[in-house]
């Protein structure tokens, strides 16, 4: 079949249609990166570090990362800290399966990002990402509270460039 | 009234106001709670496996890592049976240096149960004091080791560096911060507060006979008036070298449970005290090579860890590795004793109750 | 300590002492069937099982019983031995109430029998966990590694 080479003007509605999907998505997009209430997903170690993450000498409050309500319905981050074991896994899947889209995820520890320290044990899981798919690694045994800080700056730009993993796979729910 | 259904209610593990993971199955009938089962293994690391894989040196960041909240204690604790089994004298500059260390660990635990508590009756402003003034104590840590949660500060024969200088004045100045407002600002946000005494007093009793059944040891006996403290009965470091006084209360409710922490928080700063006034020149390790053998033998060492009587049971078989460690964790037993503690008391009281505990479950699953 | 004594004129002939410190008595049963009738000697001594540890000598397995009280320091370690062939032993959480989830995590991590215990259950581990783990002959390789446990039950 003979394809056509004509070049086609976009219309003038289809023109600020697309202008006006692209304001919007950027607008949106700046309001999701500035609210990011998190889900607090704590089972150890970092779990403590990141009480001093949303205490005075940090005050995640500042980055929009507010700890109110900790249930998965009304979250849009999920902060995992800490080891995740193969009892805890499918439990861990549930919460994330519980939360409306879009969805981000931060992988706090060495633990959730290769195994870490526990790599050679048996009842640990080497990594989140095999199970949930994530955004952030933040290494660290644990991680100083400024680290959390600058995880969070990070999936604020990924989030504002379009650039997480539900916007790319188009898991943005209802605007 | 007869109509009323039993439901069945899943606290946690994942359930912001439980401690870490634990997990509480409660049948409920109205707003009472008629049974509960509690779960754990839901951190459950096999910290016992992986240490018959490790050399004896390099054990300790997993140690760290049990107890999170108090994680020099348990190098401490560790470094003492490994010492003991290989018959390794630590000179007494890293006796008192380890003693100051375990007890601003164990001010930082307890600020930790405070502001937890706080949070979990909804006293936020309590939580962020407390966080407030554990920052202080966490500078100072991050000062003298290098590391925040988990220092790695201890080896065997020592610790891996001297105090830096100076640091003294700097915990002197920060410990009279701390008591400062523990006197003031915790007994007018906390022991003065009437909306604290009443959703605090009276609930959750632990009887003395009921510490006994279940072997619950530390601050939840010692607010039941068991008096008993490691540190007095078998006195290791350098406790029998330094006055202080074991707080005990009688009645075994939460407030008793919260109060008794408070009280060992000051009763630290006065050991601290003493043992920077006596603070001994010299050298601060004894050199030990990285990999030891420890001949065949059994060891017991237990030590009062800011929630009870932790103790290790190391079997060595002359190899470089541990043949078996186990691991006696204190709050182990506590949790055990929840299922007759949440029985006939209302929901809401439940939180007060487990926070009171204060579990840490990295060391109840290990 | 005063409890020997009083151990070795309830079993005669069959109780061997390892050590005997100040605060530490270790003392070794060779008959498993004698642990209930100790126990009850014990009791009146030391309120808590302190612990138990179980010592993997395949084929034989070391349980360490240690016994503590509130009054002083002093501390009784009692071993018992059992084969892999009578994997069993009878519990004492009618004696002492604290030995039942230390029971229930040896039978969790080793797979020990314990007859009479009320609720023997897993206590660390989900109850479809494949096998026992701290047995020495339980090697951690990367099929258990790599196994993420989202097809466990419970």
């Amino acid at each position: 079949m003979e394809e056509s080479n004509e070049f086609s003007y976009p219309g003038l509605y289809e023109v600020i249609f697309m202008k006006t999907e692209k304001f919007i998505n950027t607008v949106l997009n700046w309001g999701r990166s500035n609210s990011l209430w998190p889900l607090t997903f704590a089972t150890s170690c970092c779990g403590i570090e990141m009480m001093t993450f949303g205490a005075t000498k940090i005050d995640s409050d500042r980055f929009g990362v507010l700890f109110t309500g900790d249930s998965p319905r009304q979250s849009d981050l999920i902060l995992v800290s800490g080891t995740i074991t193969k009892k805890m896994a499918r439990r861990l899947l549930n919460v994330y399966e519980q939360m409306p889209d879009p969805k981000y995820v931060i992988a706090i520890g060495a633990c959730n990002v290769s195994g870490g320290l526990y790599h050679d044990s048996y009842n640990t899981i080497e990594g989140i990402d095999r199970i949930i798919p994530v955004d952030v690694f933040v290494p660290g045994c644990p991680p100083k509270p400024e680290e959390f800080l600058d995880a969070v700056k990070v999936l604020q730009k990924l989030i504002k460039e379009n650039r997480s993993k539900a916007q790319k796979n188009g898991n943005i729910g209802q605007a | 009234m007869g109509k009323e259904k039993i439901m069945r209610l899943n606290f946690g593990p994942v359930h912001p106001a439980m401690h870490g993971v634990l997990k509480v199955i409660l049948d409920v009938k109205g707003d009472t709670v008629i049974k509960a089962q509690t779960e754990i293994g839901f951190l459950h690391r096999a910290s016992e496996k992986i240490a018959e894989m490790r050399y004896f040196s390099n054990y300790y960041p997993i140690m760290d890592k049990l107890d999170y909240v108090s994680a020099l204690n348990m190098e401490i604790l560790y470094a003492s049976v490994v010492e003991k089994a290989a018959n390794i004298e630590i000179p007494p500059r890293a006796v008192y240096i380890r003693t100051i260390m375990a007890e601003i660990q164990r001010i930082m635990s307890h600020l930790i149960f405070i502001g937890s508590f706080g949070e979990d009756i909804g006293n936020m402003t309590g939580f962020i004091w407390a966080l407030r003034e554990r920052e202080l104590l966490m500078n100072i840590v991050e000062k003298v080791s290098g590391g925040r949660l988990a220092p790695m500060y201890i080896c065997n024969g020592g610790m891996f560096y001297d105090f830096p200088q100076g640091i003294e004045e700097e915990i002197l100045k920060v410990l009279s911060v701390i008591e400062n407002k523990v006197n003031h600002e915790y007994n007018a946000m906390f022991t003065k507060n009437q909306i604290f005494l009443s959703r605090t007093k009276g609930i959750g009793i632990i009887t003395t006979d009921m510490i006994k059944k279940y072997g619950i040891t530390g601050p939840i006996a010692r607010a039941s008036g068991i008096n008993r403290d490691l540190r007095k009965v078998s006195p290791y470091l350098a406790y029998d070298k330094v006055d202080f006084d074991i707080p005990t209360e009688k009645e075994g409710d939460t407030y008793s449970r919260f109060v008794v922490r408070i009280r060992e928080v000051l009763e630290s700063i006065k050991i601290i005290r003493q043992c920077i006034k006596d603070l001994p020149a010299g050298p601060y390790k004894t050199v030990v090579p990285w990999i030891i053998r420890i001949p065949k033998k059994d060891t017991l060492v237990k030590q009062e860890s800011p929630r009870g009587e932790m103790g290790v049971f190391l079997v060595t078989d002359g190899s470089d590795k541990p043949y078996r460690l186990k691991l006696r964790s204190p709050t182990f037993f506590a949790i055990h004793a929840l299922q007759e503690l949440l029985v006939n008391i209302k929901i809401a009281d439940i939180f007060v109750i487990v926070a009171s505990i204060d579990p840490v479950m990295g060391e109840v699953d290990r | 300590m005063v409890i020997l004594d009083k151990l070795k004129s309830t079993i005669k002939g069959d109780l061997e002492v390892i050590d005997s410190e100040p605060d530490l008595l270790v003392i070794k049963i060779k008959n498993k069937k004698l642990i209930k009738k100790l126990a009850w000697q014990i009791k009146e001594e030391f309120d808590i099982l302190y612990s138990l540890a179980v010592v993997d000598y395949s084929p034989d397995f070391e349980l360490n019983y240690i016994f503590s009280n509130y009054k002083n320091a002093e501390i009784l370690i009692l071993k018992v031995n059992i084969t892999e062939k009578d994997f069993a032993i009878d519990s004492i959480t009618d004696i002492f109430n604290s030995a039942n989830w230390e029971e229930r995590e040896a039978y969790d991590l080793f797979g020990i029998k314990f007859n009479g215990h009320p609720d023997l259950r897993r206590i660390l581990l989900p109850e479809d966990w494949p096998g026992h783990p701290l047995r020495k002959d339980f090697k951690v390789d990367d099929e258990i590694r790599n196994w993420t446990g989202l097809d466990l039950k419970f």
